[in-house]
Protein backbone atom coordinates (compact mmCIF):
# COMPACT_ATOMS: atom_id res chain seq x y z
CA UNK A 1 0.00 0.00 0.00
CA UNK A 2 1.15 3.51 -0.85
CA UNK A 3 -0.19 6.55 0.91
CA UNK A 4 0.10 10.30 0.81
CA UNK A 5 0.67 12.96 3.42
CA UNK A 6 -2.74 14.63 3.87
CA UNK A 7 -1.92 18.33 3.55
CA UNK A 8 -4.30 21.23 3.98
CA UNK A 9 -2.88 22.76 0.78
CA UNK A 10 -4.60 20.16 -1.34
CA UNK A 11 -7.11 18.55 1.03
CA UNK A 12 -10.21 20.05 -0.53
CA UNK A 13 -9.25 19.30 -4.14
CA UNK A 14 -8.18 15.79 -3.15
CA UNK A 15 -11.44 15.00 -1.38
CA UNK A 16 -13.55 16.36 -4.23
CA UNK A 17 -11.89 14.38 -7.02
CA UNK A 18 -10.66 10.88 -7.69
CA UNK A 19 -7.40 11.89 -9.35
CA UNK A 20 -5.25 11.01 -6.39
CA UNK A 21 -5.84 7.46 -5.14
CA UNK A 22 -3.65 6.64 -2.16
CA UNK A 23 -4.15 3.54 -0.05
CA UNK A 24 -3.90 5.52 3.17
CA UNK A 25 -3.28 9.00 4.53
CA UNK A 26 -0.73 10.27 6.98
CA UNK A 27 -1.00 13.38 9.16
CA UNK A 28 1.04 14.99 11.89
CA UNK A 29 -1.11 14.73 15.03
CA UNK A 30 0.18 18.15 16.11
CA UNK A 31 -1.72 19.74 13.24
CA UNK A 32 -5.04 18.10 14.08
CA UNK A 33 -5.31 17.48 17.81
CA UNK A 34 -7.90 19.79 19.38
CA UNK A 35 -8.99 21.10 15.99
CA UNK A 36 -12.66 21.47 15.12
CA UNK A 37 -14.70 23.35 12.54
CA UNK A 38 -13.80 23.25 8.86
CA UNK A 39 -10.65 21.17 9.19
CA UNK A 40 -12.24 18.60 11.44
CA UNK A 41 -14.97 18.14 8.84
CA UNK A 42 -12.31 17.64 6.17
CA UNK A 43 -10.44 15.14 8.31
CA UNK A 44 -13.65 13.25 9.08
CA UNK A 45 -14.43 13.08 5.37
CA UNK A 46 -10.97 11.69 4.72
CA UNK A 47 -11.27 9.17 7.56
CA UNK A 48 -14.45 7.76 6.02
CA UNK A 49 -12.47 6.87 2.89
CA UNK A 50 -8.95 6.09 4.01
CA UNK A 51 -6.99 4.45 6.83
CA UNK A 52 -4.84 6.91 8.77
CA UNK A 53 -1.22 6.80 9.93
CA UNK A 54 0.28 9.39 12.28
CA UNK A 55 3.72 10.91 11.99
CA UNK A 56 4.62 13.14 14.92
CA UNK A 57 6.73 16.27 14.91
CA UNK A 58 6.96 17.56 18.46
CA UNK A 59 7.45 14.64 20.80
CA UNK A 60 11.16 15.40 20.77
CA UNK A 61 12.25 11.89 21.55
CA UNK A 62 15.94 12.90 21.55
CA UNK A 63 15.54 15.92 23.80
CA UNK A 64 17.40 16.39 27.09
CA UNK A 65 14.09 17.75 28.45
CA UNK A 66 11.54 15.44 30.08
CA UNK A 67 8.96 13.89 27.76
CA UNK A 68 5.76 15.89 27.48
CA UNK A 69 3.44 13.26 28.90
CA UNK A 70 0.35 15.47 28.71
CA UNK A 71 0.90 15.88 25.00
CA UNK A 72 1.58 12.17 24.62
CA UNK A 73 -1.76 11.39 26.29
CA UNK A 74 -3.45 13.65 23.76
CA UNK A 75 -1.72 11.72 20.99
CA UNK A 76 -2.99 8.50 22.55
CA UNK A 77 -6.53 9.83 22.55
CA UNK A 78 -6.15 11.00 18.95
CA UNK A 79 -4.89 7.56 17.91
CA UNK A 80 -7.97 6.03 19.51
CA UNK A 81 -10.38 8.58 18.01
CA UNK A 82 -9.03 8.22 14.48
CA UNK A 83 -8.18 4.51 14.57
CA UNK A 84 -4.70 5.36 13.31
CA UNK A 85 -2.67 2.33 12.31
CA UNK A 86 0.89 3.54 12.88
CA UNK A 87 2.38 6.25 15.07
CA UNK A 88 5.87 7.24 14.07
CA UNK A 89 8.24 9.94 15.29
CA UNK A 90 11.68 11.29 14.47
CA UNK A 91 15.05 10.30 15.86
CA UNK A 92 15.81 13.92 16.67
CA UNK A 93 14.87 16.65 19.11
CA UNK A 94 12.56 19.61 18.64
CA UNK A 95 12.47 20.97 22.19
CA UNK A 96 15.32 21.97 24.48
CA UNK A 97 15.72 24.14 27.57
CA UNK A 98 11.92 24.02 27.88
CA UNK A 99 11.44 25.72 24.51
CA UNK A 100 9.92 24.24 21.37
CA UNK A 101 11.93 24.86 18.21
CA UNK A 102 9.44 23.59 15.61
CA UNK A 103 12.10 21.78 13.59
CA UNK A 104 14.09 18.60 13.87
CA UNK A 105 17.60 18.94 15.33
CA UNK A 106 20.20 16.17 15.18
CA UNK A 107 20.88 14.15 18.32
CA UNK A 108 24.60 13.66 19.09
CA UNK A 109 25.68 10.18 18.07
CA UNK A 110 26.88 9.15 21.53
CA UNK A 111 26.48 6.10 23.75
CA UNK A 112 24.64 8.06 26.46
CA UNK A 113 22.24 9.44 23.84
CA UNK A 114 21.54 5.88 22.66
CA UNK A 115 20.56 4.93 26.21
CA UNK A 116 18.59 8.11 26.76
CA UNK A 117 16.63 7.90 23.51
CA UNK A 118 16.00 4.17 23.89
CA UNK A 119 14.62 4.60 27.39
CA UNK A 120 12.29 7.32 26.15
CA UNK A 121 11.07 5.22 23.24
CA UNK A 122 10.26 2.45 25.72
CA UNK A 123 8.48 4.99 27.92
CA UNK A 124 6.41 6.21 24.95
CA UNK A 125 5.55 2.67 23.87
CA UNK A 126 4.59 1.82 27.42
CA UNK A 127 2.23 4.79 27.70
CA UNK A 128 0.72 4.28 24.26
CA UNK A 129 0.65 0.51 24.69
CA UNK A 130 1.85 0.09 21.12
CA UNK A 131 5.09 -0.07 19.21
CA UNK A 132 6.22 3.10 17.53
CA UNK A 133 8.38 3.54 14.43
CA UNK A 134 11.35 5.89 14.54
CA UNK A 135 12.47 7.79 11.47
CA UNK A 136 16.08 8.37 10.47
CA UNK A 137 16.12 12.13 9.94
CA UNK A 138 18.05 14.13 7.41
CA UNK A 139 20.74 16.21 9.11
CA UNK A 140 23.09 18.92 7.94
CA UNK A 141 25.78 18.61 10.54
CA UNK A 142 26.71 16.00 13.11
CA UNK A 143 27.01 17.17 16.72
CA UNK A 144 29.88 15.86 18.85
CA UNK A 145 29.72 12.35 17.37
CA UNK A 146 31.38 9.44 19.16
CA UNK A 147 30.10 6.86 16.68
CA UNK A 148 28.76 6.75 13.14
CA UNK A 149 25.15 7.52 12.31
CA UNK A 150 24.66 3.89 11.36
CA UNK A 151 26.05 2.63 14.65
CA UNK A 152 23.85 5.08 16.50
CA UNK A 153 20.64 4.06 14.72
CA UNK A 154 21.31 0.33 15.03
CA UNK A 155 22.11 0.73 18.70
CA UNK A 156 18.82 2.56 19.34
CA UNK A 157 16.89 -0.11 17.44
CA UNK A 158 18.64 -2.89 19.33
CA UNK A 159 18.15 -1.32 22.73
CA UNK A 160 14.60 -0.08 22.31
CA UNK A 161 13.22 -2.77 20.00
CA UNK A 162 11.12 -0.17 18.23
CA UNK A 163 10.27 -0.25 14.55
CA UNK A 164 12.20 1.70 11.94
CA UNK A 165 10.65 4.19 9.58
CA UNK A 166 13.01 4.03 6.64
CA UNK A 167 13.03 7.42 4.95
CA UNK A 168 14.89 6.55 1.76
CA UNK A 169 15.20 10.17 0.68
CA UNK A 170 16.78 11.07 4.01
CA UNK A 171 19.36 8.35 3.54
CA UNK A 172 20.13 9.70 0.09
CA UNK A 173 20.36 13.28 1.41
CA UNK A 174 22.55 12.26 4.34
CA UNK A 175 24.82 10.13 2.16
CA UNK A 176 25.42 13.13 -0.10
CA UNK A 177 25.88 15.64 2.71
CA UNK A 178 28.11 13.37 4.81
CA UNK A 179 29.91 11.53 2.03
CA UNK A 180 28.95 7.90 2.42
CA UNK A 181 27.50 5.21 0.18
CA UNK A 182 23.71 5.01 0.71
CA UNK A 183 23.62 1.39 -0.48
CA UNK A 184 26.22 0.35 2.06
CA UNK A 185 24.26 2.27 4.67
CA UNK A 186 21.12 0.26 3.91
CA UNK A 187 23.19 -2.93 3.93
CA UNK A 188 24.35 -2.05 7.41
CA UNK A 189 20.94 -1.19 8.84
CA UNK A 190 18.97 -3.52 11.08
CA UNK A 191 16.57 -3.92 8.21
CA UNK A 192 14.23 -6.37 9.97
CA UNK A 193 12.87 -3.51 12.07
CA UNK A 194 11.57 -1.59 9.05
CA UNK A 195 7.78 -1.34 9.22
CA UNK A 196 7.19 1.78 7.15
CA UNK A 197 8.92 3.71 4.37
CA UNK A 198 8.86 7.41 3.49
CA UNK A 199 9.70 8.74 0.04
CA UNK A 200 10.11 12.39 -0.91
CA UNK A 201 11.91 14.94 -3.02
CA UNK A 202 14.72 17.25 -2.00
CA UNK A 203 16.58 20.34 -3.16
CA UNK A 204 20.30 20.68 -3.83
CA UNK A 205 21.19 24.19 -2.69
CA UNK A 206 24.99 24.02 -2.94
CA UNK A 207 27.66 21.77 -4.37
CA UNK A 208 28.00 20.11 -0.99
CA UNK A 209 24.50 20.42 0.51
CA UNK A 210 21.08 18.94 -0.17
CA UNK A 211 18.07 20.03 1.87
CA UNK A 212 15.22 17.65 2.61
CA UNK A 213 12.42 19.95 1.45
CA UNK A 214 9.52 17.62 0.59
CA UNK A 215 8.90 20.24 -2.06
CA UNK A 216 10.13 18.53 -5.22
CA UNK A 217 9.41 15.35 -7.16
CA UNK A 218 11.33 12.21 -6.22
CA UNK A 219 14.47 11.89 -8.35
CA UNK A 220 15.62 8.70 -10.07
CA UNK A 221 18.57 7.94 -7.74
CA UNK A 222 16.12 7.94 -4.82
CA UNK A 223 13.73 5.64 -6.71
CA UNK A 224 16.73 3.36 -7.35
CA UNK A 225 17.65 3.38 -3.69
CA UNK A 226 14.03 2.58 -2.84
CA UNK A 227 14.13 -0.37 -5.24
CA UNK A 228 17.31 -1.58 -3.55
CA UNK A 229 15.77 -1.19 -0.08
CA UNK A 230 12.66 -3.17 -1.02
CA UNK A 231 14.76 -5.98 -2.52
CA UNK A 232 16.83 -6.03 0.65
CA UNK A 233 13.79 -5.89 2.87
CA UNK A 234 11.80 -8.55 1.01
CA UNK A 235 8.52 -7.72 2.65
CA UNK A 236 5.62 -5.51 1.76
CA UNK A 237 5.50 -2.50 4.07
CA UNK A 238 3.43 0.68 3.67
CA UNK A 239 5.13 3.41 1.66
CA UNK A 240 4.31 7.10 2.00
CA UNK A 241 4.79 9.84 -0.56
CA UNK A 242 5.57 13.06 1.30
CA UNK A 243 4.86 16.32 -0.44
CA UNK A 244 4.54 19.31 1.87
CA UNK A 245 5.39 22.30 -0.32
CA UNK A 246 5.28 23.39 -3.94
CA UNK A 247 2.29 21.11 -4.47
CA UNK A 248 1.94 20.04 -8.12
CA UNK A 249 -1.18 18.86 -9.92
CA UNK A 250 -2.66 15.90 -8.11
CA UNK A 251 -2.12 13.84 -11.28
CA UNK A 252 1.61 14.27 -10.81
CA UNK A 253 1.38 12.98 -7.25
CA UNK A 254 -0.68 10.04 -8.46
CA UNK A 255 2.00 9.32 -11.05
CA UNK A 256 4.59 9.18 -8.25
CA UNK A 257 2.36 6.86 -6.22
CA UNK A 258 1.98 4.52 -9.21
CA UNK A 259 5.72 4.61 -9.78
CA UNK A 260 6.39 3.63 -6.17
CA UNK A 261 3.85 0.81 -6.35
CA UNK A 262 5.36 -0.54 -9.55
CA UNK A 263 8.88 -0.54 -8.15
CA UNK A 264 7.73 -2.30 -5.01
CA UNK A 265 5.59 -4.81 -6.88
CA UNK A 266 8.41 -5.67 -9.30
CA UNK A 267 10.99 -5.96 -6.56
CA UNK A 268 8.85 -8.30 -4.50
CA UNK A 269 7.64 -10.32 -7.54
CA UNK A 270 11.16 -11.09 -8.68
CA UNK A 271 11.96 -12.50 -5.28
CA UNK A 272 8.88 -14.71 -5.27
CA UNK A 273 9.83 -16.06 -8.71
CA UNK A 274 13.31 -16.74 -7.45
CA UNK A 275 12.06 -18.72 -4.45
CA UNK A 276 9.29 -20.59 -6.37
CA UNK B 1 23.00 5.56 31.50
CA UNK B 2 21.71 9.09 31.98
CA UNK B 3 22.35 11.71 29.33
CA UNK B 4 25.78 13.13 30.09
CA UNK B 5 26.13 16.80 30.90
CA UNK B 6 28.38 17.26 27.87
CA UNK B 7 25.77 15.81 25.50
CA UNK B 8 23.07 17.89 27.15
CA UNK B 9 25.22 21.01 26.74
CA UNK B 10 25.89 20.31 23.08
CA UNK B 11 22.17 19.97 22.44
CA UNK B 12 21.45 23.11 24.42
CA UNK B 13 24.07 25.10 22.50
CA UNK B 14 22.59 24.08 19.15
CA UNK B 15 19.09 24.93 20.36
CA UNK B 16 20.27 28.32 21.66
CA UNK B 17 21.84 29.06 18.29
CA UNK B 18 18.57 28.21 16.55
CA UNK B 19 16.69 30.53 18.88
CA UNK B 20 19.09 33.47 18.92
CA UNK B 21 21.22 33.20 15.79
CA UNK B 22 24.32 33.64 17.95
CA UNK B 23 26.68 30.77 17.35
CA UNK B 24 29.14 29.47 19.91
CA UNK B 25 31.37 26.68 18.59
CA UNK B 26 30.02 23.19 19.23
CA UNK B 27 32.23 20.13 19.09
CA UNK B 28 32.02 18.22 15.83
CA UNK B 29 29.66 20.67 14.13
CA UNK B 30 30.10 21.58 10.47
CA UNK B 31 30.13 25.36 10.68
CA UNK B 32 29.41 25.75 6.98
CA UNK B 33 26.12 23.95 7.29
CA UNK B 34 24.90 24.53 10.83
CA UNK B 35 23.34 27.82 9.70
CA UNK B 36 20.65 25.82 7.90
CA UNK B 37 19.15 24.95 11.27
CA UNK B 38 18.85 28.56 12.36
CA UNK B 39 17.28 29.40 8.98
CA UNK B 40 14.85 26.49 9.08
CA UNK B 41 13.75 27.23 12.63
CA UNK B 42 13.34 30.98 12.27
CA UNK B 43 11.58 30.54 8.91
CA UNK B 44 8.96 28.29 10.50
CA UNK B 45 8.43 30.77 13.33
CA UNK B 46 8.33 33.80 11.04
CA UNK B 47 6.00 32.13 8.50
CA UNK B 48 3.65 30.96 11.23
CA UNK B 49 3.47 34.42 12.80
CA UNK B 50 3.01 36.15 9.43
CA UNK B 51 0.20 33.80 8.61
CA UNK B 52 -1.54 34.38 11.96
CA UNK B 53 -0.96 38.15 12.08
CA UNK B 54 -1.18 39.56 8.54
CA UNK B 55 -2.55 42.93 9.73
CA UNK B 56 0.20 43.39 12.30
CA UNK B 57 2.85 42.32 9.82
CA UNK B 58 1.49 44.89 7.39
CA UNK B 59 1.42 47.61 10.05
CA UNK B 60 5.02 47.16 11.20
CA UNK B 61 7.96 47.99 8.96
CA UNK B 62 9.97 44.93 7.84
CA UNK B 63 12.71 45.82 10.34
CA UNK B 64 10.22 46.26 13.18
CA UNK B 65 8.57 42.95 12.36
CA UNK B 66 11.87 41.07 12.17
CA UNK B 67 13.04 42.59 15.45
CA UNK B 68 9.85 41.64 17.30
CA UNK B 69 9.89 38.09 15.92
CA UNK B 70 13.56 37.61 16.79
CA UNK B 71 13.22 39.15 20.25
CA UNK B 72 10.18 36.98 20.95
CA UNK B 73 11.72 33.73 19.82
CA UNK B 74 15.08 34.31 21.48
CA UNK B 75 13.73 35.43 24.85
CA UNK B 76 10.49 33.48 25.14
CA UNK B 77 10.46 29.70 25.57
CA UNK B 78 7.64 28.52 23.32
CA UNK B 79 5.47 26.06 25.18
CA UNK B 80 3.01 24.76 22.64
CA UNK B 81 3.92 21.53 20.86
CA UNK B 82 1.44 22.59 18.18
CA UNK B 83 3.02 25.24 15.98
CA UNK B 84 -0.34 26.60 14.83
CA UNK B 85 -1.12 27.72 18.37
CA UNK B 86 2.33 29.27 18.99
CA UNK B 87 1.17 32.75 17.77
CA UNK B 88 -0.96 33.04 20.90
CA UNK B 89 2.31 33.07 22.83
CA UNK B 90 3.53 35.96 20.67
CA UNK B 91 0.43 37.94 21.60
CA UNK B 92 0.94 37.14 25.30
CA UNK B 93 4.62 38.08 25.04
CA UNK B 94 3.78 41.51 23.57
CA UNK B 95 1.04 42.07 26.14
CA UNK B 96 3.20 41.06 29.11
CA UNK B 97 6.59 42.39 28.06
CA UNK B 98 5.35 45.65 26.50
CA UNK B 99 8.29 45.98 24.08
CA UNK B 100 9.16 49.49 22.85
CA UNK B 101 7.04 49.05 19.72
CA UNK B 102 3.91 49.21 21.92
CA UNK B 103 4.68 52.89 22.63
CA UNK B 104 4.47 53.55 18.90
CA UNK B 105 1.36 51.41 18.48
CA UNK B 106 -0.52 51.42 21.81
CA UNK B 107 -3.25 49.23 20.30
CA UNK B 108 -0.78 46.53 19.19
CA UNK B 109 -1.74 43.91 21.74
CA UNK B 110 -5.42 44.39 20.89
CA UNK B 111 -4.70 44.06 17.17
CA UNK B 112 -2.72 40.88 17.80
CA UNK B 113 -5.51 39.54 20.00
CA UNK B 114 -8.11 40.26 17.31
CA UNK B 115 -6.04 38.40 14.74
CA UNK B 116 -5.38 35.53 17.12
CA UNK B 117 -9.07 35.25 17.96
CA UNK B 118 -9.84 34.64 14.30
CA UNK B 119 -7.30 31.80 14.20
CA UNK B 120 -8.48 30.33 17.47
CA UNK B 121 -12.16 30.52 16.57
CA UNK B 122 -11.49 28.90 13.20
CA UNK B 123 -9.46 26.09 14.71
CA UNK B 124 -11.16 25.49 18.08
CA UNK B 125 -12.86 22.24 18.95
CA UNK B 126 -16.51 21.92 18.10
CA UNK B 127 -19.10 23.01 20.66
CA UNK B 128 -22.72 22.02 20.49
CA UNK B 129 -25.94 23.36 21.95
CA UNK B 130 -29.32 21.67 21.89
CA UNK B 131 -31.68 23.65 19.66
CA UNK B 132 -34.19 23.48 16.87
CA UNK B 133 -33.69 25.64 13.78
CA UNK B 134 -37.41 26.34 13.43
CA UNK B 135 -39.03 28.93 15.67
CA UNK B 136 -40.34 32.40 16.08
CA UNK B 137 -37.87 35.16 16.95
CA UNK B 138 -40.64 37.25 18.48
CA UNK B 139 -41.89 34.60 20.86
CA UNK B 140 -39.52 31.66 21.37
CA UNK B 141 -36.45 31.33 23.54
CA UNK B 142 -33.40 32.00 21.42
CA UNK B 143 -30.27 29.79 21.45
CA UNK B 144 -26.98 31.49 20.62
CA UNK B 145 -24.28 29.69 18.65
CA UNK B 146 -21.95 28.34 21.38
CA UNK B 147 -19.03 28.88 18.99
CA UNK B 148 -18.88 32.59 19.65
CA UNK B 149 -16.68 34.97 21.59
CA UNK B 150 -17.66 38.37 22.94
CA UNK B 151 -14.82 40.88 23.01
CA UNK B 152 -14.25 44.35 24.40
CA UNK B 153 -11.52 46.58 22.95
CA UNK B 154 -10.28 50.05 23.83
CA UNK B 155 -9.22 50.70 20.22
CA UNK B 156 -11.29 50.07 17.07
CA UNK B 157 -8.91 47.41 15.76
CA UNK B 158 -11.82 45.58 14.14
CA UNK B 159 -13.23 48.71 12.49
CA UNK B 160 -10.34 50.78 11.19
CA UNK B 161 -7.25 50.19 9.13
CA UNK B 162 -4.53 49.73 11.74
CA UNK B 163 -2.36 52.40 10.10
CA UNK B 164 -5.11 54.96 10.69
CA UNK B 165 -5.75 54.23 14.37
CA UNK B 166 -4.58 56.99 16.70
CA UNK B 167 -4.73 57.66 20.41
CA UNK B 168 -7.82 59.78 19.85
CA UNK B 169 -9.68 56.61 18.85
CA UNK B 170 -9.44 55.29 22.39
CA UNK B 171 -12.87 54.36 23.65
CA UNK B 172 -15.20 51.42 24.25
CA UNK B 173 -15.71 48.95 21.46
CA UNK B 174 -17.55 45.65 21.48
CA UNK B 175 -17.70 42.90 18.96
CA UNK B 176 -18.76 39.31 18.77
CA UNK B 177 -17.00 36.69 16.67
CA UNK B 178 -18.68 33.47 15.74
CA UNK B 179 -17.90 30.44 13.66
CA UNK B 180 -20.39 30.01 10.88
CA UNK B 181 -21.75 26.47 11.31
CA UNK B 182 -21.72 25.35 7.65
CA UNK B 183 -18.54 26.89 6.25
CA UNK B 184 -16.57 27.15 9.48
CA UNK B 185 -15.62 30.72 8.59
CA UNK B 186 -15.23 33.25 11.39
CA UNK B 187 -17.50 36.26 11.22
CA UNK B 188 -17.16 39.55 13.09
CA UNK B 189 -20.10 41.68 14.24
CA UNK B 190 -19.62 45.11 15.76
CA UNK B 191 -21.94 45.68 18.72
CA UNK B 192 -23.35 48.54 20.70
CA UNK B 193 -23.00 48.19 24.49
CA UNK B 194 -26.71 47.27 24.61
CA UNK B 195 -26.32 44.45 22.07
CA UNK B 196 -23.10 43.29 23.72
CA UNK B 197 -24.91 42.85 27.04
CA UNK B 198 -27.74 41.09 25.23
CA UNK B 199 -25.32 38.64 23.65
CA UNK B 200 -23.80 38.08 27.07
CA UNK B 201 -27.23 37.32 28.52
CA UNK B 202 -27.98 34.92 25.68
CA UNK B 203 -24.72 33.13 26.36
CA UNK B 204 -25.89 32.52 29.93
CA UNK B 205 -29.09 30.80 28.85
CA UNK B 206 -31.73 30.93 26.11
CA UNK B 207 -34.10 33.86 26.49
CA UNK B 208 -36.99 35.41 24.57
CA UNK B 209 -36.57 38.76 22.84
CA UNK B 210 -38.94 40.26 25.38
CA UNK B 211 -36.85 39.01 28.29
CA UNK B 212 -33.66 40.23 26.64
CA UNK B 213 -34.94 43.75 26.02
CA UNK B 214 -36.46 44.05 29.48
CA UNK B 215 -33.38 42.83 31.38
CA UNK B 216 -30.82 44.66 29.27
CA UNK B 217 -32.77 47.95 29.36
CA UNK B 218 -33.12 47.74 33.13
CA UNK B 219 -29.39 47.08 33.62
CA UNK B 220 -28.29 49.83 31.25
CA UNK B 221 -30.88 52.27 32.56
CA UNK B 222 -32.94 53.07 29.51
CA UNK B 223 -36.65 52.89 28.84
CA UNK B 224 -37.36 50.48 26.01
CA UNK B 225 -39.52 51.80 23.20
CA UNK B 226 -40.86 50.56 19.88
CA UNK B 227 -37.75 51.66 17.99
CA UNK B 228 -35.50 49.68 20.32
CA UNK B 229 -37.69 46.59 19.89
CA UNK B 230 -37.48 46.93 16.12
CA UNK B 231 -33.69 47.41 16.21
CA UNK B 232 -33.20 44.36 18.40
CA UNK B 233 -35.45 42.26 16.19
CA UNK B 234 -33.49 43.39 13.13
CA UNK B 235 -30.21 42.46 14.84
CA UNK B 236 -31.54 39.04 15.80
CA UNK B 237 -32.88 38.39 12.30
CA UNK B 238 -29.45 39.11 10.87
CA UNK B 239 -27.81 37.05 13.60
CA UNK B 240 -30.06 34.09 12.79
CA UNK B 241 -29.35 34.39 9.08
CA UNK B 242 -25.60 34.71 9.70
CA UNK B 243 -25.33 31.84 12.17
CA UNK B 244 -24.68 33.81 15.36
CA UNK B 245 -28.08 32.65 16.54
CA UNK B 246 -28.34 28.87 16.29
CA UNK B 247 -32.11 28.63 16.60
CA UNK B 248 -34.59 28.03 19.37
CA UNK B 249 -35.08 25.94 22.44
CA UNK B 250 -36.37 22.46 21.70
CA UNK B 251 -39.99 22.18 22.72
Amino acid sequence: MTGIGFRKDFAEEFLQSSVLQPSFLEVAPENWIGVGGYWKKQLNKALKRYPLFLHGLSLSIGSPDPLDLDFLRKVKTFIKETGAGIYSEHLSYAKCDNAHLYDLLPVPFTADAVDHVSERILQVQDLLQQKIAIEIVSYYTPVAPEMTELEFINAVLRKSGCDLLLDVNNIYVNSFNHHYDPYQFIDGLTIDNVSYIHMAGHLKIADDLIIDTHGEAIIDPVYQLFDYAIRKLQKDVPVLLERDFNIPDLAELQHEILQLEKIKRDALKEKSYATA
Amino acid sequence: MQLLETTRNHQSELAKYCRTGQYNPIQGVNERHVGRYRQLVINVVDDTLRSAFPLTCNLLSPDEWTKEVNDFFSSHACQSPQVWSMPKEFWAYVKDQQPAIVKKYPFLDELLWLEWLEVEMFMMEDKTAGHTPAGNLKKDKIVINPEHHLQYFTYPVHLKNAQQITKTDKGHYFLVLHREPVTGKVKFTNLSPFLARMVELLAEKPRTIKELIKKTSREIGIVPDQQLAEDVLHFLENALAGGLIHGFVNK
